[in-house]
């Protein structure tokens, strides 16, 4: 009996035996995974319908390229990441879908955001700055607290805003993490016209929008321009005809709108840069996954008993073939 | 049940499979020298033996490499009758769902409308376990919040905006053109009806109107109103009494009620005056909406390794003793 413990593939064996007898009992360990709290809200005023993106070489309005987008960075999420999805129109932000967990709810999520659309708006003006402090405000929410808000938009404010009446970002600046995160060309396109039953009707020509605010007072008087009059045209009295017809991405004002609200600012690409982004805006949060041990255990229980068998290859020692062999001789 | 639905998290594992004939070649018993063993009697025990040996090393070993290849039953949709609908939940966001039911700011613990019908679904969601729900939200426009879905936490994600500040108007036509459309393209099983909650009206021109009606007759799906009605209001049921009152544009509830009877499908109102009148809404709804119907259900994926780990460990065991008699 004793001599069993020389034979080094008795050891094998009872060590095979006892890694399975480990793996049996479904140890699982726990890995800590990288996970993402995310709100995402999609501006669907017209300008979003300008058709200035690529897709693949394909032209695309800018609200379908952030679907595109978007579903992308979905798929891209690890497990246990959060996305809520919402829309802004007009100076208001609200959500379709409060977060949920996306791989759980992949179905859910995505054909939501396939769904948004600038049909869905309940109001036709869009300003972004006052929709930005909607949302800010909104997500101080419980259920929303804690998420980091990725604003999608173009940064075309229309009607032209009067700079002197912007909101002030000083309740909610430093509370809310997040970016913005800026899509369009850089030329600027003309703006798809709808009709009341949402047929295509043209484009908007300039005599179509104002093209700049005569809202209060004017930030500067424009002392001595033609029909100017301090109480009753304090902007001037001419019809002014500018480029507000038309729609870029005004990346420079949304750097600096982020900047007043405490946010980041990025341009929208692909959904690593936009991942790569979100990294660095301190929101992520670490998930513990359950780590399945069995493989591992398993694996040395593989080893070392193929190596039982193998072995008797190698040493060309007591085998049944050799016996075989022997007693053929 | 067509095919076995077999997934392996690491196939890979599956090329090591031949290692399986490895006990047939070689043996992890010592080599005992025997004089002359014809001088043995043939014994049946032993002859047995030399063949269980081999097979048990060979099951086992197998057993080992299809548990390390991750066999699992993937998570699938599983077709069962049972009792439930086909709903789509469609909610007014409108600015006035942020009042109380007496028509002012809520303040100190009084709940709004818009959070009253939020905790209430909420609650309507999680007694309804079998139905495929969908949710849409209305207010000037029509918002597509949740396809339909056996998931109730989907849903409760989409019902739990509504207590979200209000929006603009109210334009029921286009929630429920929205709402009709989640019918489009799905199989005609069981009962399907939109629940509209909603604290106001709005006036439908005639066109819109008759494009509504082929809608709920093409989609065979039944309406339920839960009109939550505030102070003042004059309420769905009761025909305006001054003939100057008695057009859409005064009384958009009672008109809209009076569309909702001329649709040719099932439809019933309820009249919610504050939040106990909405569950009792709530409650007939939940008790009529339990027909018999065809639904799908997810079944979680299972893992199938674990009794090959233990056939494993037998094999592991049997071939130690094997090993350990032999002196």
């Amino acid at each position: 009996m004793r001599r069993i413990f020389h034979d080094w593939r008795w050891w094998a064996l009872l060590g095979a035996a006892g890694l399975l007898a480990a793996a049996v009992l479904r140890p699982y360990g726990w890995r800590e995974a990288a996970a993402y709290p995310l709100v995402a809200v999609v501006d669907i005023t017209r300008s979003m319908n300008v058709r200035d993106m690529r897709l693949r070489g394909v032209a695309t309005d800018r609200l379908g390229y952030v679907r595109t987008i978007l579903r992308r960075t979905l798929r891209r999420l690890p497990c246990g990441s959060r996305l809520g999805v919402g829309v802004f129109t007009g100076r208001r932000t609200t959500l379709l879908l409060m977060p949920l967990e996306v791989c759980g709810h992949f179905h859910e999520l995505s054909r939501v955001i396939g769904r948004l659309d600038w049909r869905m708006a309940w109001a036709a003006d869009s300003r972004v700055a006052a929709g930005l402090l909607d949302a800010m405000t909104l997500m101080a929410r419980p259920g929303l607290r804690g998420h980091a808000l990725l604003w999608f938009t173009d940064g075309h404010e229309a009607p032209p805003v009067n700079p002197r009446y912007q909101p002030g970002f000083s309740a909610v600046k430093g509370k809310v993490k997040g970016m913005l995160v800026g899509v369009g060309g850089t030329v600027p396109a003309p703006i798809p016209k709808f009709d009341e039953d949402g047929r295509r009707q043209g484009f908007y020509r300039p005599e179509d929008v104002p093209h700049r605010s005569t809202f209060g007072e004017p930030v500067r008087p424009p002392r001595g321009a033609p029909g100017f009059h301090p109480r009753n045209a304090p902007f001037g009295g001419e019809w002014v005809l500018g480029q507000e017809h038309l729609s870029s991405l005004r990346g420079e004002y949304l750097r600096r709108l982020a900047d007043t609200a405490g946010l980041d600012y990025h341009p929208l690409s692909d959904p690593s840069a936009l991942l790569a982004a979100v990294d660095t805006l301190g929101v992520t949060e670490t998930v513990r996954r359950p780590r399945d041990w069995r493989p591992w255990l398993g694996g040395a229980a593989w080893l070392l008993w193929v190596g039982v068998y193998a072995g008797g290859w190698v040493s060309g020692g007591d085998d049944r073939r050799k016996n075989r062999k022997r007693s053929n001789t | 049940m067509a095919a076995w639905p077999v997934e392996w998290s690491e196939p890979g594992w599956l090329l090591s499979l031949p290692v399986a004939v490895l006990p047939w070649l070689f043996s992890p018993l010592r080599r005992a020298d025997v004089a002359w063993d014809v001088l043995l009697p043939p014994d049946p025990w032993s002859l047995a033996l030399t063949r269980a040996v081999p097979l048990a090393g060979s099951l086992a070993l197998a057993a080992l490499v299809l548990a390390l290849a991750g066999p699992g039953v993937p998570e699938r949709v599983v077709d069962k009758i049972g009792r439930g609908a086909h709903l789509v939940l469609l909610l007014d966001r409108s600015q006035s769902m942020d009042n109380t039911f007496a028509g002012r700011a809520p303040g100190g613990d009084e709940i709004s409308k818009g959070g009253a019908a939020a905790r209430l679904l909420g609650e309507f969601l999680e007694r309804r376990p079998h139905d495929w729900i969908g949710v849409a939200g209305f207010s000037t426009g029509a918002l597509y919040q949740c396809p339909l879905t056996g998931r109730r936490s989907a849903n409760q994600a989409a019902v739990a905006t509504v207590a979200l500040p209000g929006l603009a108007y109210t334009h029921v036509a286009k929630g429920l053109a929205l709402a009709l459309d989640f019918f489009v393209d799905q199989p005609l099983s069981g009962s399907r009806a939109i629940v509209l909650v909603s604290d106001g009206a709005a006036v439908i021109d005639p066109k819109t109107q008759q494009m509504l009606r082929t809608a709920f007759k093409r989609h065979q799906v039944r309406l339920y109103w839960i009109f939550l009605r505030g102070a003042g209001s004059p309420g769905i049921h009761d025909a305006p009494a001054d003939p100057a009152e008695d057009n859409p544009h005064a009384r958009p509830e009672y008109y809209l009620h009076r569309f909702f009877q001329t649709l040719g499908v099932a439809y019933q109102a309820f009249e919610a005056e504050n939040p106990e009148g909405l569950r009792r809404a709530i409650a007939a709804i939940d008790r009529l909406e339990k027909r018999p119907f065809h639904y799908r259900e997810v079944r979680a994926g299972r893992d199938l390794s674990g009794p090959l780990y233990w056939a494993a460990l037998a094999g592991a065991l049997l071939l130690l003793a094997v090993k350990s008699l032999e002196a």
